[in-house]
């Protein structure tokens, strides 16, 4: 019996401090793909945060070392099906690079101005389920319109919406027409004045300011030691880009910048991916006015390719960060090793300690903030 | 649309700040600057001289070549702020594949080394926490070796 | 008395109809499926999409996507099943209340996908290897409406009719 106040303190004193297992996943409308993630909460706060990985895992490493190199380009779009074509770009980059076979110019253009592309139809996924995850459902319906507009385009010149396999190794195997040139000119001219729109939405709302702001900071030293790449270390002060810094395929034509912020909270990392969207903007208005003429495809191809022994490596700047294909070959037609070095596991990783005393909405928010597709993970 | 060859590292020079020699490499050939082959043994000071130049840990690729009985690992590290790509490589005997885990250094180390456990079924020796990343829980193959069998 | 009923019939026919009761639960069933949000990989894009506002699942009834399975009706099925995910789908189909259905959505939730070659360890080759399946989607991954089709097919399952005519190709 509890006679007075004093006594019912005592007791909650020395009640034990228990946390629970929460599992959150794999199932789960928030992981963006299947994500298990064991939690270990006090109350509503989370002591630790265990990612749980493999529901998803496709073995496309190992399908890599048993089909020729020609035949790997459909799974490199299904990695991260979000932006596919610049994972293509990768794996065809490194066996280009490896077997020096020069892309012509045409084809290097295309391929910035198609990836870019695919980067501002990543960043609008992005933003319309980051906003589903923190309870905003319409920016999502706006999102998945202008989406729309851009997978016309695409679909007109590769035949495809989703996983693209558009890029040959040598260059393109078909050329974009006159309807694909001025459909991207008129989504630039529409795009602009929506992202001013949403700016004003959703950017400058209240209730996003307060659900992001402060929250999640990851310092520049814990995305050096974990290795992440993409918006996560630009949100955090460090302008790494593998476009600037390892300035691959047509890149360096352009005029674009970096955006950069400070804070290393989860306002940064989303303040970096939309204004990435603007420059990319930038990059396709400049790739097509500049677009050279001439052939689309490397001449001497050879049917059967085979790479000199040893390994090769070549990255790129996908919409999540950075995506690195490192080939290894021992002179046959088949590689011997394929290793994806992909984002969003160096991404994920430091959500372990980055989540440790948060909220779990707070941590929901940064688990977003971070962009993760899962079969990026797994592969 | 050339490449950078070989960004300035800001700061002392890379190469007299690291214990184990590294050589530079053909950047747009084989996509990365400078290479180095050590000892299993030398794998955790060459993590920590880098780290301590500022780089930071790619990932680690293992390779296993079933002919020489020998597995190769990989490990790639990157400068956040210049590019600079760093490639370190160690081999291990088949038979018994042994090496330091450089997690307490990488903390981003802890998911490669799991990943690379679980295709090769190559140990870490001083990893935390070295079960099954991408396979099941129960899995005891390693698939990404040359004699698997499904 | 026959004839005065059948004049009744006739005058109430613009307001009143008979039917059977499981005609019209599952006319209710069929108009509104509800689905369980189980996007696996990149069909789950295109199930967004189908939610979205071009290609708009809500014309159908079916754009409540639920997180929980006890509410849920038709399980669509997009993208790969994994060994390691096996045991969580098939919970998941158990703990939808009868009556339930199941969609396999893109090449991979059918057979395996792209994902089948000789040697692999962990793909399972087809949800039907798990749960039967009512309506199969091919695709890699499907348009969504090829999406939006399956789920009319369901219908078309459900009720014996199709609710809409089917599109003739120009």
């Amino acid at each position: 019996m509890i006679a007075n106040e004093e006594q019912a303190s005592a007791l909650v004193r020395q009640a034990p401090q228990e946390t629970f297992v929460l599992n959150l996943g794999p199932q789960h409308p928030a992981t963006h793909g299947v994500l298990r993630v064991k939690l270990t909460m006090d109350g509503e706060f989370i002591t630790r945060a265990e990612p749980v990985c493999g529901y998803i895992h496709r073995m496309q490493e190992k399908m890599g070392e048993n089909r020729p190199y020609a035949q790997f380009l459909p799974n490199t779009s299904r990695i991260d099906y979000l932006s596919a074509m610049t994972y293509t770009h990768a794996f065809v980059g490194a066996v280009e690079r490896a077997a020096k076979i020069q892309v012509p110019p045409r084809a290097e253009y295309i391929r910035v101005l198609t990836s870019e592309l695919n980067r501002i139809s990543s960043h609008l996924v992005w933003w319309g389920a980051f906003l589903l995850d923190l309870g905003g459902f319409t920016p999502l319906l706006y999102a998945f319109d202008d989406r729309e507009k851009i997978l016309d385009l695409l679909e007109g010149i590769t035949g495809a919406r989703l996983t693209y396999a558009y890029f040959r190794i040598g260059g393109l195997y078909n050329d974009v027409d006159d309807a694909f040139l001025t459909g991207t000119r008129a989504f630039v001219q529409h795009m602009r004045p929506r992202l001013k729109m949403y700016r004003e939405l959703v950017t400058e709302n209240i209730i996003l300011r307060k659900r992001l702001d402060g929250i999640g900071p990851i310092s520049r030293e814990m995305c050096r030691k974990y290795g992440a790449t993409g918006p996560v270390i630009r949100g955090s002060g460090v302008p790494y880009d593998v476009r600037k810094c390892e300035s691959y395929s047509a890149y360096s034509d352009f005029d674009f910048e970096i955006p950069c912020y400070r804070e290393g909270d989860s306002m940064a990392r989303y303040l970096v991916r939309l204004e990435e969207i603007a420059q990319s903007l930038r990059i396709i208005e400049q790739a097509m006015d500049k677009l050279p003429a001439g052939p689309v495809m490397a001449e001497k191809v050879p049917r059967v390719l085979k790479l000199p022994a040893g390994d090769y490596c070549y990255a790129v700047e996908a919409a999540r960060g950075r995506f690195m294909v490192r080939l290894v070959s021992d002179n046959k037609e088949i590689p011997y090793r394929v290793k994806l070095r992909t984002p969003c596991l160096s991404n994920l990783s430091l959500f372990e300690e980055a989540s440790q005393g948060m909220l779990l909405p707070d941590a929901l928010a940064l688990m977003g903030s971070l962009d993760l597709v899962i079969p990026d993970i797994d592969r | 649309m050339a490449a950078p060859v070989f960004p300035p590292l800001p700061g002392p020079d890379l190469l007299s700040l690291c214990s184990f020699p590294l050589e530079v490499a053909d950047y747009a050939l084989k996509g990365y600057h400078l290479n180095a082959i050590v000892s299993p043994d030398q794998v955790l000071n060459a993590a920590a001289d880098l780290d301590r130049a500022g780089l930071a840990l790619d990932t680690i690729t293992g390779v296993d070549w079933l002919v020489e009985g020998q597995m190769e690992v990989v490990y790639d590290y990157f400068h956040p702020n210049t590019g600079l790509r760093a490639v370190v490589r160690t081999k291990v005997p088949r038979a018994n594949p042994v090496l330091p885990s450089i997690s307490q250094v990488f903390p981003g180390a802890n998911w490669h080394e799991r990943e690379t456990h679980d295709f090769f079924g190559i140990e870490f020796a001083g990893h935390p926490n070295l079960a099954p990343f991408l396979l099941p829980e129960d899995a005891t193959y390693h698939p990404l070796r040359k004699d698997f069998i499904a | 008395m026959e004839a005065q009923n059948d004049q009744i019939l006739k005058d109430c026919a613009p307001f009143v109809r008979f039917g059977k009761l499981d005609e019209l639960l599952d006319l209710g069933r069929a108009n509104s499926l509800w689905p369980l949000t189980f996007g696996l990989a990149c069909c789950a894009i295109e199930m967004m999409a189908a939610g979205a506002s071009r290609f708009d699942l809500a014309r159908f009834g079916a754009e409540v996507f639920r997180p929980s399975p006890r509410q849920a009706d038709v399980m669509i099925v997009a993208g790969t099943i994994n060994k390691k995910m096996a045991a969580a789908v098939k919970t998941l189909y158990d703990q939808m209340p009868e009556p339930k259905w199941v969609i396999a959505m893109g090449n991979c939730a059918i057979s395996g996908g792209p994902f089948v070659f000789p040697g692999q360890y962990a793909v399972v080759e087809g949800v039907d290897k798990l749960f039967p399946v009512d309506v199969y989607i091919p695709g890699c991954p499907p348009r969504p409406e090829a999406l939006i089709e399956g789920l009319l097919k369901l219908e078309e399952k459900l009720t014996g009719k199709r609710r809409w005519p089917v599109v003739k190709p120009e």
